[in-house]
Order: C-alpha cells, then structure tokens, then sequence
C-alpha cells in the first residue's frame, strides 16, 4: 500500500465500515481475529450493506456473509487480477463518468512508462530487468536472495521516477545488491535510482538543506490523458490483467467462476460516485512470497474503483497485536528509524548525512522535508551533543549491513554468528520451522526471555520435543537462560497504537506483583546501566551510546506519583512521549504543536515526525481524548484518541471530493473545499488553503511541485499509483506466482513461483519441488477466537483452554473418507521439514478444489500449540519453512504442502 | 422430537431407586397392618404387628436415604423451614415439597404405631408396656389418618416423577398409580416372606395371598397401560431396559408369581416364598427400569 | 416490581466469539471444565457441550452443508436460561431456593439450594445443571448482582457484534420485530422469534431470533410446564390407592369368620 498510496497504513478507520455499501473481508478471518472492530462490518450489514468473505476455509466470518468465495490457499493475486479484469471490461465502468474522473485525476493512469518495460505478457511470467543472483553481498550472507530485478526499465518514460531509495524495507532486497556490484565495477550506481547521485558538489551542505532538495528535482513524467497511447500507465495495467479472466480464476483459485463473477458485480455495484466497498486484510495476504503484491493489487482494484479516501471505502489493514502499528511506527523494525525513514546502512551510498538525504529525500511530495525530519530525530538521540558541525551524530548512528529480520537472524544463529538475544514479548520457540528456531537458541551464548509466563522459549532446553525425546540432553546445551517475569499492561502507563494509526494513553490499574517489572523499566535500567559501563570508553564505536541522551528519570515530584507508584526505577512515560511528540530544542516544556514545525537546523528535537502533535503541551496529551461523537450522527470520532498524521481519520481524504473540489455525492460527503479552505467531518489530508484550481510549480519542492487536485501528497507526483515503477523489488504489476510450495503447475506463466523470493537453503530447511507426490496437499494455518499466536497468553487460562482443548486438524470429508480418517482420529500431518500430531476436525466447512480439472485437497491447521502451558499439543510451526517475500521477508506460513495419514 | 428430550437429567440414581423401593413397602406394609388391624381376624393381628413394626424403621431409613442423595445434606431441612425466614415451607404444586411433609407425617404415625405394636407384642412379657397400648378409638384414629399417609407415601414418588419435563415420567400420567399399586404386591410379599411357615401368621397369610394375586393382576394391567400411555416415546424402550422391564418386571415379577399362586397347593411349599422373592426383585426392578431408562435419554 | 427486563438473542448476528461465556465465567467465578484440561468434542467448534451448573452461557455451532456445499450455513447461537414467566424449575423447587426477582426474572439463591436436583428435571430446556463446587443447582441469575447495581448484565456487555441484546421486555420485544421484518424483507423468510410472546411459557423473558426449527438449535418445540401432570398424576394415584384399598377390604374381611371384637 505503501508504494501505491503513499502510507503504508490502513486507509480508514474500522468504525467507518459502518458506511460501507460492500466490506470484502479476503485474507483475513476478521470475525475470528478482529471480534471487536468486526462489530462495525456486522452493523453496516444490518444497515443493508453486502458482506464477502474469500477465504479457504467456511470460517464465522463466512458464516456472517451474504456471498462466500472458496479459494485455493496462495490463489489470491488470480482472484483480484480477476477482479481487475472484470471491472476494466465491465459496462458500467467504462460508461459511468465517475471511474474515469477519480482514475485520470487521483492516480498516474495518464504517466507513460518507459519504452523498454517488458510485462509477465512478454517475457511468460518475469518483467523486464530480472538478474539471476549471484552472491555479492560478502557482509552478510543472510538476505536468502535467489533472484533480482534491476528496475530501470520500470521508470516512467524519460525521467527516472523519484524515489526515496524505497523505504528501506527494500534495502534487503536485490537492489542494492545490483548497486553494490554495479560499484565493485567501479561505476557509480546510477543504473540503481535506489542510489539517485549525489548531490553536485556546487550544492553547499546544509542546514538549510532546501538547495539540496531542489538539486535534486527531476523532469515531470510526460503524461497522455486520453490515456489512449499504448505506453500509459492505464494501457499497461489493461493489457497486463487481460489475461486474468473468470475461467482462469476459477481454474487456478478453485473458486466456481458463478461464485466469483456474483462477488465482481456486487462490489462494482457497490462502488462509484454514491456508494464505497471496502476491503479488510491481515496476515493471510502477508504470509505469501509475494505478500505485498497482493496487498497492491487490492489498492489498485480500489484505485480502480474510486474507493480510496472516501467515507465507507478503502482498505483496513487488520494488525494483529495490541499496538503492532505503534511497533512499526516508532519502530522495533530493523530497517526503519521513526516515522518510516530508512535505517542508515552499509550497503547504499550512506555515508554521511548530506549522502543519507540525497538518497533518502525526493524533491516533490511531502517528504521533500525529510531533512527537518532526520535532524530532528538525530537530535532526539544525541540531544547537545548534535551539532552541524558533526553532522548531528549521524556518524555515531549504528549501520544495518542487510536482512537482520526474523528469519536470517535465526539463520545466523544456526550458524553461531548471534552471541546472546533479549526476547522480550515474543516466543520464536513455536515460530517457524520450529526446530530450526530452537536449534538456533541452542548456539546461543546467554537469552534473556522477559514474559509473563514460563514461554516454550524460555524452556526450550528443558520440554522442547527434541529435549524429551532424548535426541538433546539438557546438560549439552551452554545457553545460559534468564527469565526475567513481566509486568502486565494494566500495570503500567503507557499508550497503544491501533490498527487505525490511533493512539490511546493507557494509565496504571495496579502495581505489578513481586518483582515483575514493565518493559519500560527494564530498557530503562539497562540503557542506564550499559551508558554507565562505556562512559569511560574511548573506542571510537561507543561514542554513539556515550552521546546518546537519556533522560527518563521521572522529577522527584512525580517519582511516585498518584501514590501508586511502588515500583521504583520506572521511568517517566511522558518524558518518552515528549520526546517522540518533539520539542523545541531550546526549551523542553515547549512541545511541537504539528510537523509542520519541523526544522532542519537542530532547532526542533522530534523522534518520529509522525507522532508530532499527540502531545502539544505538557498538560496536553491528546492520546487521552475521550470525547466520543454524539450517536447517530456521522463522524470521524476525532475528539477520541489521537490518529497519526495529524489525527486524520481517513487518509488522501482529499479524493472524497471531485477534482473541482465537491462532495462526488451527498451520501458520501466527507471533505470538500468552501471557497477558502477545506473543511468537512475529518482533518483534510491536504494543504489546509489550496484551493482546487492550484497548479503545481515547476521548479516547485514539496507539496509546491503538486496541484490541487493531487490527494496523494506523499507519493511524489501527488497521485496515487496503479503500475509502481521504484518501491517494490519484486515488479512494479502483480502477477499470479504459485507459492514457493504448491502441487499446482503456475496456469498463468512459465515462471512457477516468484523469481526473486528468498529461500535460506540449509539441510534443516528443504523445500518439496513441484509434483513432490509425498505431498500431494495443500495446508494453511491461522488463528482461532479462542487462542492467542503462540499461546502463552491463552493455553495458560483454563476458561480458554476449555474451549479449544486440544491441537486440531481440519480435514474436508472428502478427504477423510480418502485417508480413512475419522471425526476425532489421530492423525499425522507431515511436511518436508516434520511431521505434527493432532486430532482430526472433519467438516464441510472444508472443501476439495477442482484446479485444472485435478482436484486438490486443502487442510487447514491452526497454529497456537506447544509443549508448555495448560493445554499443550504440537506447534503447527514444525511444518513451516524459512521461506520469504522479497520486499518485506514475511514467511510463507500460508500455503505450503503437505501429507496427512491417520496416526 | 418430543420436547422432554431437550432437558438434562437431574441424576436421580441407585439412591433414590432404593427410596422409592424402600419407601414403597414401608407404606404398602403400613397400610396392609391397618387393613389386618381393622378388618382382619384377631388371628391376623401378629402380621399386622409385623407392618408396623416394619415400616417405621424403613422410612428413617428413607430419611437417611434422601438426605445423603442430596447435594448440600446439612440442609436437608430447608425442605421444611425456609432457611431465610424460618416459616414453613410448603408448595402444594410441588410433589417433592408435599413428599417431604408427608414423610414426617407418615413417620410419625408409623412411629406411633410401632409403639403400639410393641406395646401389644410384648405386654405378656414387660406388663409395663401395655401403656403404650392406645385406647381402642384413638389407636384405630392413628391406624386410619396413617393408612392415608401410607398410600400417599407409596404412591407420590411416580407423581414426582411426573411432575418434571423428562422423557417417560413426564409422558404418562400412570406412574404414581403404578408405583402404588407395585408397593401393595411388593410389601405383601414381604409381609408373606417374613411370616412364612410361622404359625401365628397362617390364617394372614392367606388373605395376603388373595390380596397379592388380585394386586398383581391389577398391577400388569397398569403396566401395559402404561407403556400404552407413552404413545410413540415407548421407543425409547425398544432396548436393553424395555427387555428388563417385560421379562423382568411383568413375566419374572408378576406373571410367574401368579402362576405359582395357582399352583401353590400342588406344587411343593417353596412356591410361596419364590413368587414373593420374585416380586419383590420385580418391584425393584420396576423403578430401576423407569428411573435409569430416563436418566439415560 | 420494576419493569420486567431480559435478553433478545439475535442468532443471525452471533459471531460465535464466547466472549459471552467467558465474560460470564470470569464474572461468576465459576470453574473450567477439568480445570480447563477438557477434550476435543469433534462437534464443531463447541467443546463446552451444553448448558449446565458451570456454563451459564453455552454458544451452539450448527454446521449445514448440502454435501456438494451448494448450500452453506454455519447456525451460531449463544444459549442460556430463558427466565420463563411461568418457569418449571421454580414451580418443583421445595426449598424455595429458586424465586422470581423485582426484575421478573428467575435466580436460584446458592444459599438456600441443597441439591435436591428436582429443578433439573423441571426445566424444559435442560438450563440448570449442579455445580461441583458449590454442591447446588445453578444456572444465569441474568447477572442479578450486576442488574441491582444498574449495570448490564456481563456476556450482555462483552458481545461485540450486540447479538445479546439486554433490556426491558417491551423495548426487546419492539426491537426483535423490527428485526424479523427487516431480515424477511431482506429475503431470509425463516427468521422468526422463539418465546417472545405469551404462548410460550407465559413467555420467555429471554428470547431469541432463529432461522430454522426451534429442534435444529437443541430447543424444545413446545416446553411445558411440569405442574401439567399433578392433576392427571395424582388423580390416577388416587384411583389405584381406593382400587388397593377396595381389594384389600374384600381379601381381608368376609372369609367366613368374624372379624376380633
Ligand atoms: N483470537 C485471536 N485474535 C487475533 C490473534 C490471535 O492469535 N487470536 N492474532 C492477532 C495477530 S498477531 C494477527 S497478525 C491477526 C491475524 O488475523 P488474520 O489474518 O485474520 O488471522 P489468520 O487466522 O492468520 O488468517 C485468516 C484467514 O486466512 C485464511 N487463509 C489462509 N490462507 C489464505 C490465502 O492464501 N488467501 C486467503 N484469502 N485467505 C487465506 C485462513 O483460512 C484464515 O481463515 O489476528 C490478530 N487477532
Ligand atoms: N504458521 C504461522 N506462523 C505464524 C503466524 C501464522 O499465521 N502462521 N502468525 C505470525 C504473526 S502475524 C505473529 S504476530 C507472530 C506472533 O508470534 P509471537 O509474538 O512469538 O507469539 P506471541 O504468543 O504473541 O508472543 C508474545 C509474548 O509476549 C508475552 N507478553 C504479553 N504481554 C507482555 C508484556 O507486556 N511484556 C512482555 N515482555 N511480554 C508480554 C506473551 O506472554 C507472549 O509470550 O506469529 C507469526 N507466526
Ligand atoms: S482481544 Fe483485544 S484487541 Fe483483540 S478483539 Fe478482543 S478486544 Fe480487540
Ligand atoms: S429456562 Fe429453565 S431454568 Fe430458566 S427459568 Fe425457565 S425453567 Fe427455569
Ligand atoms: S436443587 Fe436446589 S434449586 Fe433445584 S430444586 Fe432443589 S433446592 Fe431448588
Ligand atoms: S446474565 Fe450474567 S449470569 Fe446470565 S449468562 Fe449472562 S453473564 Fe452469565
Ligand atoms: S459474545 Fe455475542 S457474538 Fe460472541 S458468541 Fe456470544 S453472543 Fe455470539
Ligand atoms: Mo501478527
């Protein structure tokens, strides 16, 4: 969504879906995962809204749905292509004035691509640039690359689209590989826009960092608005779906083509000038080899659609744990600091700071103001000690030298690169490829597992199956475990971030029992104790944490605050909220108001831009509103809670109005220019005072560089993107690739799977090859109401194990009667890396597929279990690989192959 | 489906089968010692005696029985006295509350009785005792309020069970009948088994004989009207306890005992004694059948 | 007594989340079956079975599928006591544990029960069930602690989706038929209400919106009240006592001697 949209958040807020004409609920079992906010979907239905659900498996989201699609696990890019297809042919579309305004206006359906972009249609199943992978990058061996793009060829035609190097979760990907080799030969890596040259030594080192920016303005893209020229953005997308027809969802998805055509109309019918479907996804469009493909063909199906930015339209990005957005915003993510701006790193021109904006800053959109942002960061760090002269510490900042996420770090581990681990809130035990993931904490010098419970991490030298079978004796593991016991959210203050972008303070119930403590006050004490242990240092490497300002101590007035503050040593949570808000570096009790404040001269300390303003005024924490809008009346609730950027509710809100600046329709109003200024229900999502008729500036920087009719103020052009030519590693269109495991030949290109997945290829980690016939079916995993992920935080309470006992396998009948197998029989699932017990669930709400006219069997597991806890049985996980989609290296832990035999 | 099949069984079992069993004879026993005593020979009187002296200690036993069955037996009274108000508490539309009344009364009659049956047995030894010997008028009031008591003991437990939403007991209005004509044939029996080759009990024995034969008749009447009363439900019985209940209870525990009635003068002396036995384990297992065939559903 | 209040169950709206039942456990503090340690059902998605003294709450899953799967449904239901008007547990109670309360609602005071069973069988929906702990029948008390603190009662307020709708009879009441007519306007002929007038029991204070037979969802068709065999049972009872009496008479007297002075 990111790369098509600007943000990549999700694009309303779910109580909104209570104005949807149509909720598509597809690779996400939203009635399960997300009960609450699925309250909302239920009410739009009562309110005579149509409710979809496609999905593998009949689930009580289906059962709460006017039309269910069954598809084939890994089959969704077929079945939105289709979509695609369908609406570009359909009457309606081409005839209603609405689709082409919002489509010629808000996206670059009119940009002309470069002449030499070959499609998936002419080169059978890969795009133009593709470059086998050949091991360059010497420093970290991990990234799991098999294969790469080369992207010039995606750029539009004549000028090199704007790019920030990509947000930097594409800074594992084969790019910069291709940089990096490019560099080995000496020439400079202007083939990669990942690295656009570096700024003309003419150009003086800021602050002001403005003529930099500007140095960097590129030609507009040439356009053709009849979009008639083969070469537009328009022509391309059309001719590269054409082949996506309902016979050929219905062959590849398994999804009776009726079925689906009934679900095209409805969602057409329900789009339009006057009325918005929208869409909601989680994980089962993430867990893919191809996660963000699918994500972006669903924004491109709502581009299409007009459904983006408006009331009751757009797509719900369902996250999954409590504040998971907030963990990306301010982030845990290896290759993003705050506010989305890309971890400096060892493998692009990062060498500076003036070489960290050239590559990181783009002259048109808003983030033509990353330079306020990243100094403001870095002062946030370094505080004082931050200056111009020393580039603001940014050479004191650490560097990532490649893919340091989930699963090459297990890898590294298996190969005892990892010395210790901190697993604070997680439990890798039971995570994928589950032996791999506990073989990995065997080479590991010391863990520190911080939970509330005696996880399957935290035991794993002592009940882990290999330990119990006697394959591993405890006594010959030297990990040295500590366990440090958790405090519980109600035992601290502190806020969350939903999966609407909203922030809400919550305040302390309780104090912890024992010496449970928060997480707060452990990173707290252990920065403070670590600042103590290098103070004396004189290694160069430390003087980033000897520099590092942390000052959380809470004022003796407030230690102990509200009397109930009995655990010493816990830092003052709004001190850290202060700092991520910002403030004026010359005085602290001055907070930032909005980023706009944002300077680039170090007078503006921020950690992440995009919290800017939750925290205006020290007696003024927006995160605590609770001012609900009066019932019954429409809304954007934004007296409750704080929602980033700048508390808009629904974001690129600007498209709700036509380009003159009009509600498109009085039923969908939401935004709309008054003659002066924009105003409405919900904070516009635009310049507050440019009016309509603006046009852009041609030597214009920023939000300058766009007219008023340009919604998408991130994307550099303004407007949102149907064929994405810089940002995504792994094609600038999505095209059906099979997941990396699957018993069914690709029906729509030669190439099988994706050619630039990343695969770690270890003895521990085999993968079944097309055909494999020891695994002929194919297997999904997922959630249920009942458990929570891993499990500790729900196998542990009996009123929850009592409603799901025991590990179970969902199996068609027709599958069963195939194996024998019983309602409630033992039975064994294995996969090319183990074999799981559980017991057999036999139901219709599983169903065989006709693919290709070959019927093919999908079993269905859910994933909770392990060997610790109330109710323990095998982890789903012993099944899953060490297989990842290139952008963002998401496992592939919904589709996958598998044999089942009764036990 | 019939609507009883959507309820839970309150786990009814080997207890309170013995209660209705136990309770059944003690007041069927009660009620035969008033009929010797009030319409029998003065030869009877012994066997009568003999009912008396039977059923007081059966319905403590019945007490003891009940009281262990339930969930909380330290508060077995509340049955009685309303734990909050200490009023009594009585519901005329609830046979298990009625029941608990007419228990204690019927304990205290029957206990009444007993004296007097001691009194009477025993005054040629102790002269002391003929105290307890009531006057005439007032030991036949007591005989007579009892006997009422007797048949209501005996007979209430089938309404009990008929006044509940399970499968059977809620389906025939005919339990209490024959739970009480089963009590009758099941305490003569037991009268008949305990007086057996005494003396003193011979000419009763005889008239319990004919009451027994006339009773049994009537008895496999009831049984058939009962199934018949059940309509389409009786196939709940189309199994192992349907089985029970014909062979055991209506051939081994009534017609048998009828054939060797008739027979009883040819055949050899044991006859009496094992129609008895084998009334008695029909009577019992009679309430085994209706009680667990329900339970099971 | 204030206004008679109680449940609306929308049936059609029921994500089948138990969040009812747990917020109803966690509430009453009532126990896991086998402290939690309980076992795969293989009944769909319902392992805590049926209704008894440890589930106040029990959600229903009805799995309907023509075996082509043409047709598909998934029937969710979240079951629990119906606070009958006229309620045959209360009727059989001889303790008088059980009573209607000032909201016309039927609660078993754990106080006062001592297990004697009689309401199980005396429920026509197999509501009520023992409670191992507390040695008593038990059942929903509609959150009576809660409803006398003006608060909603719990599996009420913890429904995401308000398929437990909590309030007075004639507001539900209103509510459910609008309900009915929007669903049959919207196609689906079959949604009904179950209970929600006199015919049923006088009414069940907690009623509910199905879409097939009442049988389908485990529910009786006809629920009666037990007091409607006492007459019939006790008259035949009464009949057998005289014919055993009468029979005794004649077996007893006229055998030609003369009965003691
Ligand atoms: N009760 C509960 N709620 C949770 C969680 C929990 O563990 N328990 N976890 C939280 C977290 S961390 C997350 S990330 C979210 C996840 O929320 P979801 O993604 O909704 O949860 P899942 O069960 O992983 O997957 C949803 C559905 O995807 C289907 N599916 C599998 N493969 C495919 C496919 O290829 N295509 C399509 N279209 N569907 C597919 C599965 O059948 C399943 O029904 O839930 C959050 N909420
Ligand atoms: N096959 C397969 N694998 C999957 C998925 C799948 O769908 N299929 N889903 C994936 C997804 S989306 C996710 S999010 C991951 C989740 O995987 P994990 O995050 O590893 O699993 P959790 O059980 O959520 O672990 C969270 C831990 O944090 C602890 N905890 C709770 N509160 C606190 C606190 O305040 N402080 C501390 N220190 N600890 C706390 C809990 O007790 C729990 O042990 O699993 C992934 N794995
Ligand atoms: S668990 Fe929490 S986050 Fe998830 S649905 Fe329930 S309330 Fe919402
Ligand atoms: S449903 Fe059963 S338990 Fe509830 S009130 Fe009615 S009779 Fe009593
Ligand atoms: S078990 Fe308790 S509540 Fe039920 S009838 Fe007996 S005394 Fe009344
Ligand atoms: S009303 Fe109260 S007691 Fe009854 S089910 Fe709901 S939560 Fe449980
Ligand atoms: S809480 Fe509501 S939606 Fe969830 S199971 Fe109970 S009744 Fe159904
Ligand atoms: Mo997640």
């Amino acid at each position: 969504m990111g790369t098509r949209l600007g943000r990549g958040a999700a694009t309303f807020f779910y109580r909104n879906m209570e104005e949807s004409d149509c909720v598509v609920v597809m690779g996400s079992n939203m009635a399960e995962c997300h009960p609450v906010a699925f309250r909302w979907p239920m009410k739009a239905r009562v309110n005579g809204a149509k409710l979809i659900h496609v999905d593998p498996r009949f689930t009580r989201t289906s059962a709460m749905c006017d039309l269910y699609a069954p598809i084939r696990a890994g089959s969704d890019i077929a079945f939105l292509g289709g979509l695609v297809n369908y609406v570009l042919n359909s009457q309606r579309w081409n005839t209603d004035s609405f689709f082409k305004e919002y489509v010629l206006n808000y996206t670059n359906a009119a940009t002309i691509v470069n002449a030499d972009f070959k499609d998936t249609e002419d080169l059978d199943g890969v795009f133009s640039g593709l470059v086998q992978y050949s091991e360059k990058i010497k420093e970290w061996p991990y990234n799991g690359f098999v294969g790469q793009y080369e992207n010039k060829s995606w750029q539009y035609a004549g000028t090199e689209a704007e790019s920030r190097g990509w947000t930097a979760a594409t800074q594992r990907s084969g790019e910069q590989g291709v940089g990096d080799h490019d560099r080995g030969t000496g020439q400079k890596p202007t083939t990669s826009p990942g690295a656009s040259p570096a700024p003309p030594q003419a150009v003086p080192h800021g602050p002001p960092f403005e003529p930099l920016v500007h140095s960097m303005l590129k030609p507009p893209p040439l356009q053709d608005r009849t979009l008639q020229n083969a070469g537009t953005v328009f022509q391309v997308v059309k001719r590269h779906f054409a082949r996506y027809t309902p016979e050929m969802v219905e062959q590849t998805t398994g999804c009776p083509k009726e079925t689906f055509l009934k679900v095209a109309e409805t969602i057409l019918a329900n789009s339009g000038r006057d009325r918005t479907t929208s869409f909601a996804y989680a994980v089962a469009w993430t867990q893919h080899t191809n996660g963000p493909q699918v994500i972006g063909c669903c924004a491109l199906l709502q581009l299409l659609l007009g459904n983006i930015g408006r009331p009751g339209g757009g797509i719900m990005a369902l996250r999954g744990h409590a504040s998971i957005q907030g963990s990306t915003d301010v982030p845990t993510l290896y290759h993003s600091i705050h506010g989305y701006m890309s971890h400096p790193t060892a493998q692009k021109k990062h060498d500076t700071l003036a070489d960290w904006l050239s590559a990181e800053t783009v002259a048109r959109g808003y983030w033509a103001n990353t330079p306020k942002f990243m100094v403001s960061y870095l002062k946030s760090m370094y505080g004082d000690a931050a200056t111009v002269e020393n580039d603001f510490g940014y050479a004191w900042h650490p560097k990532i030298i490649g893919d340091h996420s989930h699963l090459p770090m297990f890898v590294a581990m298996n190969d005892g690169r990892v010395k210790g681990m901190l697993c604070i809130g997680q439990n890798p035990a039971t995570s994928l490829n589950a032996s791999v993931e506990r073989k990995g904490l065997r080479q590991l010098e010391w863990l520190v597992v911080k939970d509330n419970w005696l996880t399957e991490t935290a035991a794993f030298w002592q009940t882990a199956p290999e330990v119990k079978s006697g394959q591993v004796k405890p006594a010959d593991i030297k990990t040295e475990v500590f366990f440090f016991p958790s405090a519980q959210v109600a035992e601290y203050e502190g806020s969350f971030t939903n999966t609407f972008r909203m922030l809400q303070w919550h305040f302390k119930a309780a104090d912890p029992p024992a010496d449970c403590r928060s997480d707060l006050w452990f990173t707290h004490q252990l920065a403070k104790r670590l600042k103590k242990l290098y103070a004396n240092s004189t290694a160069k490497r430390d003087e980033g944490f000897k520099n590092l300002t942390w000052d959380f101590d809470p004022d003796p007035a407030r230690e102990g605050a509200g009397g109930r503050q009995a655990v010493t040593g816990e830092p003052e949570s709004h001190k850290i909220l202060r700092e991520i808000n910002g403030y004026y570096t010359g005085d602290p009790n001055r907070h930032l108001a909005a980023f706009a404040d944002l300077k680039d001269d170090g007078s503006t300390t921020c950690a992440s831009w995009i919290y800017c303003g939750v925290f205006p005024a020290p007696d003024k924490n927006l995160a605590t509103n609770r001012t609900a809008d009066p019932p019954g009346t429409r809304g954007a609730q934004l007296g409750w809670g704080y929602s980033w950027p700048a508390n808009r509710r629904i974001m690129y809100n600007r498209a709700s109005a036509d380009p003159r600046g009009r509600p498109w329709s009085e039923r969908k109003k939401w935004i709309w220019w008054d003659g002066r200024k924009w105003t409405g229900l919900d904070v516009p999502d635009f310049a507050a005072t440019k009016p309509p008729t603006a046009a852009a500036k041609a030597d214009g920087i920023g939000l300058d560089a766009q007219s008023g009719t340009d919604p998408f103020i991130m994307k550099t052009d303004g407007k949102a993107w149907l064929f994405v030519p810089t940002g995504l590693v792994d094609g600038p269109l999505p095209a059906h690739y099979e997941p990396m495991e699957s018993p069914i030949k690709n029906p729509f290109y030669k190439q099988q799977s994706s050619p630039v997945l990343k695969y770690w290829k270890r003895d521990d980690n085999p993968v079944a090859a097309l055909g494999d016939t020891r695994f002929p079916f194919v297997i999904t995993t997922y959630r249920l109401t009942e458990h929570y992920l891993a499990g500790a935080m729900s196998r542990w309470n009996p009123w929850l194990t009592e409603l799901q006992p025991e590990f179970f396998i969902e199996l068609s009948p027709e599958l069963a009667a195939e194996k024998g197998i019983r309602n409630l029989d033992w039975v064994k699932v294995s996969s090319p890396r183990a074999v799981v017990r559980g017991k057999a669930l036999v139901t219709r709400r599983l169903r065989p597929f006709r693919i290709n006219g070959q019927t093919v069997h999908q079993v269905g597991m859910p994933w909770h279990w392990g060997y610790q806890g109330l109710s323990t049985g095998d982890a789903g996980n012993e099944l899953t690989a060490l297989v990842g989609d290139p952008n963002v290296t998401i496992h592939e832990g919904k589709a996958f192959v598998c044999n089942v035999e009764k036990a | 489906m019939p609507s009883t099949y959507f309820t839970a069984p309150p786990q009814w079992h080997w207890l309170i089968i013995l209660y209705f069993f136990v309770g059944g004879i003690a007041g069927g026993s009660y009620f035969l010692a008033v009929l010797f005593d009030l319409f029998g020979r003065i030869t009877d009187r012994p066997l009568g005696r003999l009912g008396y002296l039977i059923a007081f200690p059966l319905v403590v036993l019945c007490g003891l029985l009940l009281t262990v069955d339930l969930g909380r037996p330290e508060r077995f009274w509340h049955m009685l006295i309303q734990s909050g108000t200490w009023r009594p508490m009585l519901k005329a539309y609830s046979p298990m509350s009625v029941g608990a009344w007419g228990l204690l009364g019927f304990g205290f009659f029957s206990f009444l009785s007993f004296l007097g049956a001691i009194g009477d047995a025993e005054r040629s030894r102790w002269p002391r005792l003929r105290v307890l010997r009531p006057p005439r008028m007032l030991g036949a009031l007591v005989a007579i309020v009892g006997a009422f008591f007797a048949l209501f003991i005996s007979g209430y437990t089938g309404v009990l069970l008929a006044v509940t939403n399970r499968p059977i007991w809620s389906d025939t209005p005919l339990l209490g009948l024959t739970f009480l004509v089963s009590s009758a044939s099941t305490s003569a029996a037991l009268l008949t088994l305990l007086g057996w080759r005494r003396r003193w009990a011979a000419t009763g024995l005889h008239a319990l004989a004919n009451f027994d034969r006339l009773v049994l008749v009537f008895e496999f009447i009831a049984l058939i009207a009962l199934i018949v009363s059940l309509g389409s439900i009786a196939q709940v019985w189309l199994n192992a306890w349907g089985a029970l209940l014909v062979l055991g209870v209506m051939v081994a525990g009534i017609l048998i005992p009828l054939a060797l009635h008739s027979r009883a003068r040819v055949l050899s002396g044991v006859a009496v004694p094992v129609a008895a036995v084998l009334i008695l384990a029909g009577g019992f297992l009679l309430r085994v059948v209706i009680v667990l065939s329900s339970e099971a559903v | 007594m204030a206004e008679p209040m109680g449940f609306f169950t929308d049936t059609t709206v029921c994500i089948g989340c138990k969040a009812c039942e747990v917020a109803c456990k966690e509430w009453n503090q009532l126990p896991a079956t086998n402290g939690g340690r309980n076992t795969l059902s293989g009944n769909s998605y319902d392992n805590t079975r049926r209704l008894d003294g440890i589930h106040w709450r029990h959600v229903k899953f009805i799995e309907q599928f023509t075996p082509d799967r043409a047709e598909g449904r998934w029937l969710l239901m979240s079951d629990v006591c119906k606070h009958c008007v006229r309620a045959g547990c209360l009727e059989v109670c001889p303790t008088g544990a059980i009573f209607r309360t000032e909201f016309d609602t039927v609660v078993i005071q754990s106080d006062v029960c001592n297990g004697c069973r009689d309401c199980i069988a005396g429920c026509p929906f197999g509501v009520i069930d023992m409670n191992p702990v507390s040695g008593t029948a038990q059942k929903c008390t509609l959150c009576y602690d809660r409803m006398r603190a003006s608060l909603e009662p719990a599996c009420a307020k913890a429904c995401p989706t308000d398929s437990i709708n909590f309030g007075t009879i004639r507001e539900l009441r209103a509510m459910a038929e609008k309900r009915v007519g929007q669903l049959q306007a919207a196609g689906e002929k079959r949604a009904y209400l179950y209970g929600a007038d006199e015919k049923m029991l006088g009414g069940l204070n907690s009623f509910f919106l199905l879409v097939d037979r009442p049988e389908v969802y485990g529910l009786p068709p006809d629920p009666q009240i037990p007091s409607r065999n006492l007459k019939p049972s006790s008259a035949w009872s009464l009949l057998a006592a005289v014919a055993v009496g009468f029979m005794g008479i004649v077996s007893f007297r006229n055998r030609g001697g003369r009965p003691h002075a």
